[in-house]
C-alpha cells in the first residue's frame, strides 16, 4: 500500500475564544498564535521570539497561561481560550488593565497583553501573592523597556484592592 | 514564520498510537511524537526535525495520571511539570522530583511541557532527569511487540539520543518510594532563575546516621556535565561510611570532579565545571544533612 496516507493535512478546530464559539478549518502545521492573529484578527496576541522565551504570545488555555506560539493549532481543539481582547469591554477595563495604566506599567506596550494574562492566571490561582510570587508568576514574560517594578506594583495593587473589597 | 509541512493525527489510546507509529515506520514515513510541544515546536520551527507526520499523544488521558501502586508511584508521560510540582503524592514521597519540575522553564512552559517529553527529548540539561536517576526510576516503553521496562539510566545513549525505537512510546515512569530516612536536595545553576537552561543541575538524596555519625547511603546525579546521566558513584563512595566533616566533603567533591572529566573528556567548559561540580556536591550534601 504505497499510497497509504496517515493523518490529516487540514484539521477542524473548535474552540471557545473570549466566550464565543469558533469552528475553523486549518492546515495542521499552524500554531494557535497564527490562528488567533491571522484568522480571528485578535492582534493583542503578539509574536516576539516564537520559541517560548519571551511570553508576548501568552494566552489562557483552559485557564492556564500558555505560549500560543508553541501550541500546535489542532491541540487547541476543544479548548477555552482567553486573549487580552476577552478582558474587560469597550467601556470598562479589566482591573488589571486599569492598574497597569495607573501605575505606569505600560511603556512600549508589546509585552503588556501577555503580562496581564500571566497576572490574571496568577491571581485566579493565588489571590493574595507576595511580591516574590508575583515576580515568579510573570517570570515567563519579558519586558524590554524594563518596567518590571511598575508591573509588579500594578499586580500587587489589584490583589490588595480585592483583599480590601473581599474583607 | 512557517513550519514544515506535515500531517497530524491524535490517537485516542496507547494501542492506536503504537499502531500508527509502527505503520509509519513500515511504510517509511518519518513520524514525531508530540506531547506538550515545548521542545518539538522549537525543533520544527528551526527545521531541526522535519517529520511527515506528527502523532499527538496529549489526548490520551490515561497517560496523564499520577498514582500510588503499592511501593511505587506511577507517573504518566503527559503529566505536565505544573502537575508534578503541585501533586501532593509527588511532594510527599518524591519531593526532589517536585523541586526539579518547579525549576523548568517558566509558568507557561511548565503548564505545557511534560515529564515524558523532558525524558524523551534527552537534553543533557533536562532538570527532571537527575531527580529520576537518584530516585532509581524505571521507564516503561511500549511498542508493537509489547512492553519493556528499563532503568532510567539505561534509556540514554548520549546527548539527545535514547534507545527508544521509532514505533515505541514512553508510557509510564515508575518511581519506587525512597526510604523514609532519605533527605533530598535539588540544585540548579543557571544565568537567571526563570527560563534558563541549566549550566549544571544536581539531585542528591542521602541518609546520614546521627547516632553513628556516618553517611549510611548516598545517591548523587549531576546533569549537564556528562554525555549521559549517571550516578556520581566515586563521590558516593567517598561519603558512605564516613563522618560529616570538611575533609570528607572535600574528597567527595574532588571525586565527582574527576569522574566528570573522565566521562566527558576535557571540554571548553571544563575549566568552569570542574571546580563548580565539586562545590555543588558539597553544597547539596550539606543542605541534605541539615534537613535532619
Amino acid at each position: 500500500m504505497e499510497d497509504e496516507i496517515l493523518g490529516e493535512e487540514v484539521v477542524e478546530v473548535s474552540m471557545e475564544v473570549n466566550g464565543e464559539s469558533v469552528v475553523l478549518q486549518t492546515r495542521s502545521n499552524r500554531t494557535l498564535l497564527s490562528i488567533l492573529r491571522e484568522d480571528l484578527h485578535l492582534t493583542g496576541v503578539k509574536e516576539g521570539c516564537g520559541i517560548g522565551e519571551c511570553g508576548a504570545c501568552t494566552v489562557l488555555m483552559n485557564g492556564k497561561a500558555v505560549n500560543a506560539c508553541m501550541v500546535l493549532a489542532p491541540k487547541a481543539d476543544g479548548a477555552v481560550i482567553t486573549t487580552i481582547e476577552g478582558l474587560g469591554d469597550d467601556k470598562h477595563l479589566h482591573p488589571l488593565q486599569q492598574a497597569f495604566i495607573e501605575h505606569g506599567a505600560v511603556q512600549c506596550g508589546f509585552c503588556t497583553p501577555g503580562m496581564i494574562l500571566s497576572a490574571k492566571a496568577l491571581l485566579d490561582k493565588n489571590p493574595n501573592p507576595t511580591r516574590l510570587e508575583i515576580r515568579e508568576g510573570i517570570s515567563g514574560n519579558l519586558c524590554r523597556c524594563t518596567g518590571y517594578q511598575q508591573i509588579v506594583d500594578a499586580i500587587e495593587a489589584v490583589a490588595n484592592r480585592r483583599q480590601e473589597e473581599g474583607s | 514564520m512557517s513550519y514544515p509541512e506535515f500531517r497530524y493525527v491524535a490517537p485516542q489510546s496507547v494501542k492506536e498510537a503504537v499502531e500508527i507509529l509502527h505503520r509509519a515506520s513500515e511504510i517509511g514515513i518519518k513520524a514525531k511524537v508530540l506531547a506538550g510541544g515545548t521542545d518539538l515546536m522549537v525543533q520544527l520551527r528551526n527545521r531541526a526535525t522535519v517529520p511527515d507526520l506528527v502523532v499527538d499523544i496529549s489526548r490520551i488521558t490515561a497517560l496523564q495520571r499520577i498514582e500510588r501502586m503499592g511501593n511505587e508511584i506511577r507517573i504518566g508521560p503527559i503529566v505536565t511539570h505544573t502537575m508534578l510540582a503541585s501533586s501532593d503524592l509527588i511532594r510527599e514521597y518524591t519531593g526532589v522530583l517536585s523541586e526539579a519540575a518547579k525549576t523548568v522553564g517558566s509558568p507557561q512552559i511548565r503548564n505545557m511541557g511534560t515529564l515524558g517529553g523532558n525524558i524523551v527529548n534527552a537534553s543533557p540539561a533536562a532538570d527532571t532527569i537527575p531527580a529520576l536517576v537518584i530516585l532509581e526510576a524505571d521507564l516503561i516503553l511500549t511498542g508493537p511487540s509489547g512492553e519493556r521496562q528499563l532503568p532510567v539510566t539505561d534509556f540514554f545513549t548520549g546527548p539527545y539520543k535514547t534507545v527508544i525505537a521509532p514505533d515505541e512510546i514512553l508510557m509510564g515512569i515508575v518511581v519506587p518510594l525512597p526510604p523514609r530516612s532519605g533527605r533530598a536536595v535539588f540544585l540548579k545553576l543557571a544565568r537567571r532563575k526563570a527560563l534558563a537552561i541549566a549550566r549544571m543541575n544536581l539531585a542528591c538524596m542521602l541518609y546520614y546516621n546521627r547516632q553513628k555519625e556516618v553517611f549510611e547511603w548516598v545517591r548523587l546525579c549531576v546533569g549537564s556535565s556528562t554525555p549521559r546521566p549517571v550516578r556520581m558513584t566515586a563521590a558516593e563512595r567517598a561519603l558512605i561510611g564516613q563522618p560529616f566533616s570538611d575533609k570528607v566533603l572535600q574528597s567527595a567533591g574532588k571525586a565527582a570532579a574527576e569522574q566528570m572529566v573522565q566521562l566527558s573528556g576535557l571540554r571548553s567548559s571544563t575549566a568552569y565545571k570542574k571546580p563548580v561540580v565539586g562545590d555543588l556536591i558539597i553544597r547539596a550534601v550539606k543542605l541534605a544533612v541539615e534537613k535532619g
